[in-house]
């Protein structure tokens, strides 16, 4: 029996994150929810999650910027980027900054999941 | 070539000494990243393949999907090369260089159009057309493709753009202040809700204008004054930015001032943009997952017309989107008197074809007729030339001045009537009396339309291959399978199903029609019949029925033409087309990459050999290819264990191995496809092939064993338990077989190459549109290039893609002596009705493993 896989989501849209989260759970995953950067850092800290997913525009700090920090403290947590405004620039940067994935929304759960175990998978030392 | 290359980088790097549990490491790091570099390959191809499909017909598409494919696309591309470098111990980190300079001249396409028209406050009519949406919201930028695009007459004017709103409420730093008194509201409770939402319109009505944004504004205003004899009066109307613009019942939510002099022309755009916190809209963004944030309001600020006469016109009835008439509804005065409804108006039915004359007038009061012949047909003309514009029915304000010159105010698309349950048979409409008597009628609309042809029935994948183009698929369920065959049949009927079953979301993106859960279909429907299939009326007829087929829907045709097409066909320049064709040509370089496709390519390439050679590269090659122990085969076969291809059971010294020892399952379903029918030796070949044969070898050096990389040498298969790649040389036949069938649709794919061939130009061209034409029945993407050919399916479940690979093992024997037979098409037809029926067989074969 494998531990349920634990997703942290960082995103300020308060429907998108509930929602997410509810239907992660219902699928058999963790999920734990933060509106703000402050908040999810918090909870990385305590050494919960072990993927994350992040939205690009939060309301205390550039996206960005938290998921420089992120990948700074904790390079081999896997977090992938999310965000309703497409542009090329942003998700180049955002993988240069060690995101495993860039994703646009809106997105299906589905392709979501797939996404959140693909990136769990490729950040174990020995693929599965 | 390739082979030398890296044999001299190894050189130059030394070779790693590793002890045996160290190389195992290595080994599995490097195949995660290859797995990985697959992904993204399978991802980025699928973006491709999307883009490309949209410039056909039935895919209308906005800046948000070119710009959000290029955004996907460029990032599996940048994850291809960092896992190719990575996977070839930091070589080919050139490649970044040909990436960059692609996806900066791919990002100069899209920002073509918005960066003259990003941070700009003000544009004006002239200026607005479909591609500047994201400046002047929906509403203006229909009214903008009215005007210039279509070329009819819009009241002059300009727009208030969304940056001119973003810069309104950032200068007030009024969005923190407005979320915080959003946050937490109950949606339910309704008095704190209008509390809330009149506070926040006050807020923002009463905080200043920018000063350079209130010059802009007046400047325009000026501008449009100019001529003008009397004081100019504007409209101001709201055209909302970010909100989900099919949802039409939202329209209309928004203010609309009318008759706004000089002086109040600043307070009324204030209202408006306030407008945007009205308590439905609040509680509707809430409720759709919009942040707020991220709608803004444009206002269109137009110049009045002084309208005689005034009124709404549907290019169709909205009750029923065939109608062979538009309706016009029209009153004195202002348009927004019949919008509201506050006028008494007057309604006409007008023919949609020319001279559009009155069918139906109806009127509420004994009042004397409100447009005159000619102005009725110029409207139907109108109405019939937008919805041929737009590519839908559409809901159309208007209105005529005094002076008798008709101004189109709006033209948005007509909402869909509530029921989507098939709609009995109508009695009112012109068509209805005329009809025959239907064989069958009921079932539910699963894809509108009208489609004529031949009956097919299919029951079972046999069925399948043999299924004629322009025949109407007849079926007992509508099962996902089926979908492979929509591009060849005209219409589907089902004796089971509804409106969600994805076979009815294919017909609908083919726009093919089709009817579901229609009892005694297959009783009733003879296989080769001729039948009139009315999904939209849950109707079949016996033979051609042509007054319905008339009736048909015209395919939309929107985009061609229009600067988001233009757009996208630009970016593609920078994204398909492949360059890099030949892995043995010194051109394939990394500087060589012109285009995102390339780049693929040559990723793929290297890491496929980086592969192959790691053993080379750490010193085990020698043990890696193991020959594979089979009896009765015209070749021999090596086989390359990348991960967990093997039984563990398998003596890892042993130089030989047996299929029982392998649990690679793609590899089993290639084999046994290969293996399925006896390889009967080349076919008795009449001389004028056998003399194209020799004659080719002789002058073509690529022809020649020596020329080729040592790795299309020999036959090899790279396995894994779900992966498989397999390169092939029978005969002058070079193809490239690889496949992946993991634990998620994403990483699921079959692909194909295949290539050269002996015999004349000629003949290779009839036996890759034979390999072209198999491979699309059974649902593979072909793309062909003179005699090369690819051919990909990507994220369909394991079971199908099994399927695929048991076709392709068989075509790989099988088709390696068809082009010395195929002298004339005939016989091409008689190899193709041989080989489906092998393939028949083959399908009914159950997988192993």
């Amino acid at each position: 029996m494998t531990q349920p896989l634990k997703v942290l989501l960082i995103d300020d849209e308060i429907d998108f994150v509930e929602t997410t989260g509810k239907r992660l759970i219902r699928r058999g995953y963790l999920a734990k929810t933060a509106l703000t950067c402050a908040a999810g850092l918090e909870i990385i800290t305590s050494g919960w999650p072990e993927v994350v997913v992040l939205d690009v525009m939060l309301p205390d700090r550039d996206g960005m910027d938290c998921l420089r920090e992120i990948k700074e403290k904790w390079p081999t947590l896997p977090v992938i980027m999310l965000t309703g405004h497409a542009s090329m620039e942003t998700g180049l940067h955002g993988l240069e900054c060690g995101a495993s994935d860039y994703c646009l929304k809106p997105i299906d759960l589905e392709t979501l999941v797939e996404k959140i175990a693909i990136a769990h998978r490729e950040s174990r030392p020995r693929g599965a | 070539m390739t082979f030398f290359v890296d044999r001299l980088t190894s050189f130059f790097h030394g070779k790693p000494r590793l002890t045996p549990a160290e190389l195992q490491a290595a080994f599995r790091g490097h195949y995660k990243e290859f797995r990985a570099l697959l992904t993204a390959n399978n991802n980025a191809l699928e973006l491709m393949a999307e883009m490309e499909q949209a410039l056909g017909p039935g895919h209308p598409f906005g800046m948000t999907f070119v710009r959000g494919n290029c955004t996907a696309l460029s990032v599996n591309i940048y994850k291809m090369i960092q896992h190719l470098t990575r996977l070839a111990d930091g070589r080919y980190a050139e490649l970044d260089q040909p990436f960059r300079a692609i996806t900066k001249q791919l990002e100069q396409v899209i920002a073509s159009r918005s960066v003259s028209t990003e941070g700009t406050t003000i544009l004006a009519m002239n200026e607005v057309d479909a591609s500047t949406v994201d400046q002047v919201g929906e509403k203006m930028a229909n009214l903008g493709e009215v005007r210039n695009r279509v070329g009819l007459r819009t009241p002059d004017g300009f727009v208030i753009t969304a940056s001119a709103a973003r810069k309104f409420i950032e200068a007030n730093d009024l969005q923190v202040e407005i979320n915080r008194r959003l946050k937490g509201l109950d949606l339910d409770n309704l008095e704190a809700l209008y509390t809330v939402s009149a506070g926040i319109q006050s807020l923002i009505s009463t905080a200043p204008l920018p000063a350079e944004l209130e010059e802009a504004i007046l400047a325009h205003h000026r501008q449009l004054e100019t001529g003008s004899e009397t004081e100019l009066l504007v409209a101001l109307r709201s055209s909302a930015l970010g909100e989900d613009s099919s949802n039409v019942s939202f329209a209309g939510q928004y203010r609309t001032q009318l008759n706004v002099s000089r002086e109040f022309v600043g307070q009324a755009y204030k209202e408006i943009v306030a407008g945007k916190y009205k308590s439905q809209a609040i509680v509707y963004r809430q409720q759709r997952g919009f942040r707020h944030q991220d709608v803004q309001m444009c206002v269109g600020c137009l110049h009045m017309v002084d309208g005689a006469v005034s009124g709404v016109m549907y290019s169709r009835a909205p009750d029923d989107p065939r109608s062979p008439f538009v309706i016009i509804q029209a009153a004195p005065g202002l348009a927004s008197t019949v919008v509201d409804g506050s006028a008494a108006s007057e309604q006409f039915r007008v023919s949609r074809t020319a001279p559009h004359a009155i069918l139906h007038r109806q009127a509420a009061t004994a009042q004397s007729q409100s447009l005159t012949e000619a102005q009725a047909a110029e409207l139907g003309a109108i109405g019939v030339r937008l919805e041929e514009h737009f590519g839908t029915p559409q809901d159309v304000e208007w209105s005529i001045d005094q002076a008798g010159l008709l101004y189109i105010l709006q033209s948005r698309p007509l909402g869909r009537p509530a029921s989507v349950e098939p709609q009995e048979p109508d009695e009112h409409s012109t068509t209805a009396d005329s009809l025959p008597s239907p064989l069958l009628r009921g079932g539910v609309c699963a894809s509108r339309g009208v489609g004529s042809g031949p009956v097919f029935t299919v029951r079972s994948s046999l069925d399948l291959l043999r299924f004629p183009k322009g025949a109407v698929l007849v079926i007992e369920t509508p099962y996902p399978d089926w979908a492979s065959l929509l591009n060849r049949a005209v219409a589907v009927v089902s004796e089971t199903g509804q409106m969600a079953a994805h076979l009815a979301t294919v017909a609908r993106e083919f726009g093919i029609p089709a009817i579901f859960g229609m009892n005694q279909a297959l009783a009733t429907l003879k296989n080769g019949s001729l039948v009139t299939v009315d999904a939209t009326a849950g109707k079949v007829y016996a033979g051609r029925v042509e007054p319905l087929l008339a009736l048909a829907a015209p395919k939309p045709n929107l985009m061609a033409g229009s600067p988001v097409y233009k757009i996208l066909t630009e970016a593609l320049v920078h994204i398909t087309p492949l360059n890099l064709t030949d892995p043995t040509s010194p051109f394939f370089r990394p500087e060589a990459c012109q285009t995102l496709h390339d780049l693929t390519r040559f990723c793929h390439e290297k890491a496929v050999v980086e592969m192959f050679t790691f053993g080379e590269r750490y010193g085990f090659n020698d043990k890696a290819a193991k020959q594979l122990v089979v009896e009765n085969s015209p070749a021999q076969w090596w086989v390359i264990d990348l991960d967990d291809g093997f039984t563990p059971d398998f003596n890892p010294e042993s130089r030989y191995v047996h299929l029982g020892h392998i649990t690679s399952v793609p590899m089993q379903a290639i084999w046994q496809g290969m293996m399925a029918f006896p390889w009967g030796g080349p076919p008795p070949v009449s001389l004028g092939g056998l003399g194209s044969i020799i004659f080719q070898s002789t002058r073509n050096p690529s022809l020649d064993p020596a020329v080729r990389s040592a790795m299309a040498a020999k036959n090899y298969f790279l396995i894994s338990k779900n992966f498989c790649n397999l390169s092939v040389r029978l005969g002058y036949h070079f193809a490239l077989v690889e496949a992946n069938l993991g634990e998620f649709l994403t990483e699921n794919y079959v692909s194909f190459q295949f290539k050269g061939g002996a015999a004349d130009q000629n003949r290779r061209l009839l036996r890759i549109r034979l390999i072209s034409e198999i491979l699309s029945e059974f649902g593979f993407r072909v793309e062909q290039k003179v005699d090369a050919m690819t051919a990909r399916i990507e994220k369909k479940p394991g079971p199908y893609l099994l399927e695929r690979l048991r076709v392709l093992g068989y075509l790989l024997i099988h088709t390696r002596q068809i082009d010395m037979v195929m002298a004339d098409e005939g016989m091409a037809a008689s190899y193709q009705q041989k080989i489906m029926a092998d393939l028949h067989t083959l399908m009914d074969t159950p997988t192993e493993g």
